[in-house]
């Protein structure tokens, strides 16, 4: 997903770090963040090596502007998380709702816990 | 009249010692989940920005995953007030959680609005998780271009 910006650019933007929920259910291991004012088109979701790499682009057109009141706090919401081999790289699904993103990691099918039968005989 | 001489505090290492622990844990940001104690710090009560423009104030407040159903913009007399409930996001029963930064609860904030402020064509809206409330001047305080005529 391409952000509009160069990389140059983000390297020289402020970022905070988005307030975020990780939990595991039913062989996926959710990630929640939430990014206020941030658009689906301004987020940029990529894996490198063993990292996942999450930054929302926010937009606050500070220079124009008059403030009354300036207490939000300022910067692209930006965080990396190391994933183990128990994440399946293929199957990694997104979406964003109302400022909160939602990351659906689904672990490898090898680490899903299993029941064995145990036959009688 | 006794004159008592004024000391200065002096050093206390137990004060000096917390001050440090603040810090470092600015540096790594490690402070992030107290900030929803007590009951009018910026948790229950929401960072806002107050933007002025030609005709109109502009009052932006960050609601990530607040229903617009669950938000009430209301005015009396010159006092805005915008207040709410952020409700916990929903997970499994049987999720195994990691990590939970996430706050909810019920959030109100007041804000006085200047005499300028036309209180009965007050609009708002709430996009990607950004409440936005748009507050027009009053006719007669916007700005108006006068053309002088030289004859």
């Amino acid at each position: 997903m391409a952000t509009g910006a160069t990389h140059k650019e983000l390297e020289t933007r402020r970022v905070q770090r988005p307030v975020g929920n990780i939990w595991e259910e039913d062989g996926k291991v959710m990630l929640r963040l939430e990014m206020p004012g941030v658009t689906r088109d301004h987020i940029d979701l990529r894996i490198e090596n063993d990292q996942l790499l999450v930054r929302g682009r926010r937009e606050m057109h500070d220079e124009d502007q008059n403030y009354v009141i300036r207490e939000r706090v300022r910067g692209d919401f930006a965080q990396t998380y190391t994933l183990d081999d128990t994440i399946d790289r293929e199957r990694i699904e997104a979406r964003m709702e109302r400022g909160i993103l939602i990351v659906t990691l689904h672990l490898k099918d090898a680490v899903k816990p299993r029941r064995i039968e145990v036959k009688a005989r | 009249m006794n004159l008592v001489r004024w000391r200065t505090p002096g050093f206390d290492p137990g004060q000096e010692l917390e001050r440090i622990q603040d810090e470092i844990n600015r540096l790594f940001d490690l402070d992030y989940g107290d900030r929803s104690t007590g009951l009018f710090d910026r948790a229950t009560s929401p960072a806002i920005d107050v933007v002025e423009q030609n005709d109109h104030f502009n009052v932006y407040c960050d609601l990530p995953g607040v229903d617009q159903k669950d938000v009430d913009v209301s005015i009396a007399g010159n006092v805005l007030t915008i207040k709410g409930e952020k409700k916990m996001s929903s997970r499994g029963e049987k999720a195994k959680v990691f990590r939970k930064e996430e706050w909810a609860g019920s959030f109100q904030r007041t804000l006085s609005l200047p005499a300028s402020v036309d209180p009965d064509k007050i609009q708002a809206e709430m996009t990607d998780g950004v409440l936005r409330v748009q507050l027009p001047k009053r006719e007669e305080v916007k700005p108006r271009q006068i053309t002088v005529n030289v004859s």
